[in-house]
């Protein structure tokens, strides 16, 4: 077998006193070794021993979760350097981007990434959704992670979204403006939730502090608790959702109903849904180093991409704020263009019935789609219905957004996105 | 913890002792919750002032339509007659700027008559008219906390 100059150096250390106090297990060579490597580790423990060929598969996710988890990683890194130099302050924030753009050594390349993985991260959260839902993976048991995953995708917006106005300039402000109006709109408690959002009447600096707030402490926190709870389901409901897992589990025992004057072992009252339970064990392999490895270049290849991006493409930053010229069309954030789009055509039920109903709808989904079959399979043909009505509704989103982002010219008026495209600039 | 009653009924120790874990937990609940809330509405804002006064009746011209930058307002006058016109855009905020007689929206391209009435665009209403009144020292003020309706005006 050839020993790489890196494997050498991690058996050598794992030799010495020290090395051994920190890595129990070495570099695994036996199946014993790889399962324990899997469950001493804090970094691994999170993950199974043996995972199904199934999940390793690209095909089966795509990746689509883990990479929203990464982006999200990689998110928190940039988002702390940037932290070392930004104030929350309207007369302070914008010189700070100009400092980070011509003065910080790699400010351009650290903000340009923290901006390119913030918005692939919205894309990509999207993306996982869609996954889920044409793979059926939020049948029961699943149901209440799908719930938690739908939060965690309104995190993500929610995020993005208090990040936007933090550089403080036109971009920011009228997005941010524009944005908070919608919220305005809701029923009841809209213009006192907006007043809430600003802290006041207008985007000024009690707004920004309010988003500083909430866009460094506040919605990372429950982004990290959820994304927590969101894996550790994943976990406790047997792994990846697989196309034979119905027929391959064993019934669940209803303990209540087994007679009392008998004693049982504990194998008799397991719950069917662990992954090992009645599946042939030559489905399945150890995860280190099938997993483990699959793993970290999904994620040296999501590194790249970000920071392929951030080189050759800047972040963008229009002049200062000024609360007195709006841009001529002022947008929000390309996620909510498409909400923008039905907003002006009427704001009752482009700003609160839509986005209302799309919310209900996807948090109600696995409690409203009573069909249990087609788990684990991509378009199964048993949930043509429900494959064609979510991927309506996709169109349509996706054709809104892509009409508010680009068709939208001054004044809200139709334009030719190939006329305009010159003096649009790059995308936002 | 105390015996139930053998009627599977509640004891009363076991009635006071739900009733008061209940009333404190909510209680504690509810006060941090309302404290916390409460704290995050600002007492005090640090906005330009909702009420402001302008220059005399003479500085603005028969016939004029001033617009005040830092208000984001339209001061209007005919004749003996002023009024006040939001240049604050109903629909998303943005701020409108005068198109011939009327008024118009740069984002999303609302159009407004010389009345604040909506002609075209998605605006859901009306730009808000603001009461205009005559300080002590006889300067005009405008109040953009008080709203009213268009045919409002301050005769002098």
């Amino acid at each position: 077998m050839n020993v790489s100059s890196a494997e050498r150096l991690f058996r050598w250390f794992q030799r010495t006193r020290v090395g051994r106090s920190v890595f129990r297990v070495g570099l695994p060579q036996s199946n014993l070794e790889r399962a324990q490597a899997m469950v001493s580790s804090f970094l691994l423990h999170g993950q199974p021993v043996k995972v199904s060929r199934h999940a390793l598969r690209p095909t089966t996710t795509l990746g689509l979760g883990l990479i929203s988890l990464y982006l999200f990683f990689i998110l928190i890194g940039t988002g702390v350097l940037l932290m070392f130099y930004y104030v929350p302050s309207t007369t302070h924030a914008y010189a700070v981007m100009k400092d980070l753009q011509y003065v910080v050594s790699a400010g351009l390349i650290v903000r340009n990434m923290h901006r390119w993985a913030a918005h692939l991260m919205v894309l990509f959260v999207m993306l996982h959704l869609c996954r889920v839902f044409y793979t059926a993976a939020y049948k029961p048991p699943r149901e209440f992670n799908w719930v938690i995953g739908t939060g965690l995708f309104l995190v993500t917006l929610g995020l993005s979204f208090t990040g936007y106005l933090l550089p403080w300039d036109q971009l920011a402000f009228w997005a941010i403006t524009v944005g908070t109006n919608i919220a305005g709109y809701a029923p009841v408690v809209g213009p006192k939730l907006q007043f809430l959002m600003l802290g006041g009447y207008t985007v000024g600096q009690e707004a920004l502090t309010r988003f500083y707030a909430l866009h460094v402490i506040v919605l990372p926190a429950v982004a990290v608790l959820g994304i927590s709870v969101h894996l550790f389901r994943v976990r406790k409901d047997g792994g990846l959702a697989r196309p034979d897992e119905a027929t391959n589990t064993v019934q669940q025992l209803d303990v209540a109903q087994l007679p009392t004057n008998k004693s049982y072992g504990l194998m008799e009252l397991a719950r069917g849904t662990t992954p090992q339970v009645g599946l042939d064990p030559a489905d399945e392999v150890f995860a280190w180093p099938n997993l483990i490895f699959r793993e970290l270049l999904l994620l040296l290849a999501t590194i790249a991409v970000v920071l392929f991006l951030a080189i050759f493409w800047n972040a963008p930053l229009e002049e200062l704020a000024n609360a007195i010229h709006p841009p001529n069309p002022a947008k929000a954030p390309w996620y909510f263009l498409g909400l923008q789009e039905l907003v002006s055509y009427s704001a009752f039920w482009g700003g609160v019935v839509v986005p209302g109903l799309l919310v209900a709808g996807l948090v109600l989904l696995p409690y409203l789609d009573r069909q249990r079959r087609g788990v684990g399979r991509w378009f199964a043909p048993e949930r043509r219905l429900a494959t064609t009505l979510f991927s309506l509704g996709l169109v349509v989103a996706i054709v809104l957004t892509i009409i508010g982002s680009v068709f939208r010219g001054p004044n809200w008026s139709w334009q030719n996105p190939l006329k305009q495209s010159a003096t649009q600039g790059e995308g936002h | 913890m105390n015996p139930a009653p053998p009627n599977g009924e509640l004891s009363r120790r076991s009635f006071f002792q739900l009733s008061l874990g209940w009333l404190a937990g909510l209680f504690a609940v509810g006060a941090t919750g309302t404290a916390a809330v409460r704290f995050l509405v600002p007492n005090v804002l640090y906005e330009p002032s909702q009420r402001f006064k302008l220059g005399r009746a003479e500085d603005y011209a028969d016939g004029s339509v001033t617009f005040l930058e830092d208000e984001r307002v339209f001061l209007i006058r005919q004749g003996n007659t002023f009024r006040c016109l939001s240049a604050v855009c109903t629909h998303l905020g943005c701020t409108v700027n005068r198109a011939g007689q009327g008024y118009h929206c740069p984002c999303h391209g609302s159009a407004f008559d010389h009345e604040g009435t909506v002609k075209s665009g998605p605006a859901p209403r009306g730009l808000e008219w603001f009461a205009v009144t005559l300080s002590r020292d006889s300067r005009l003020q405008v109040d953009k906390g008080l709203r009213v309706a268009a045919d409002k005006y301050l005769v002098l």
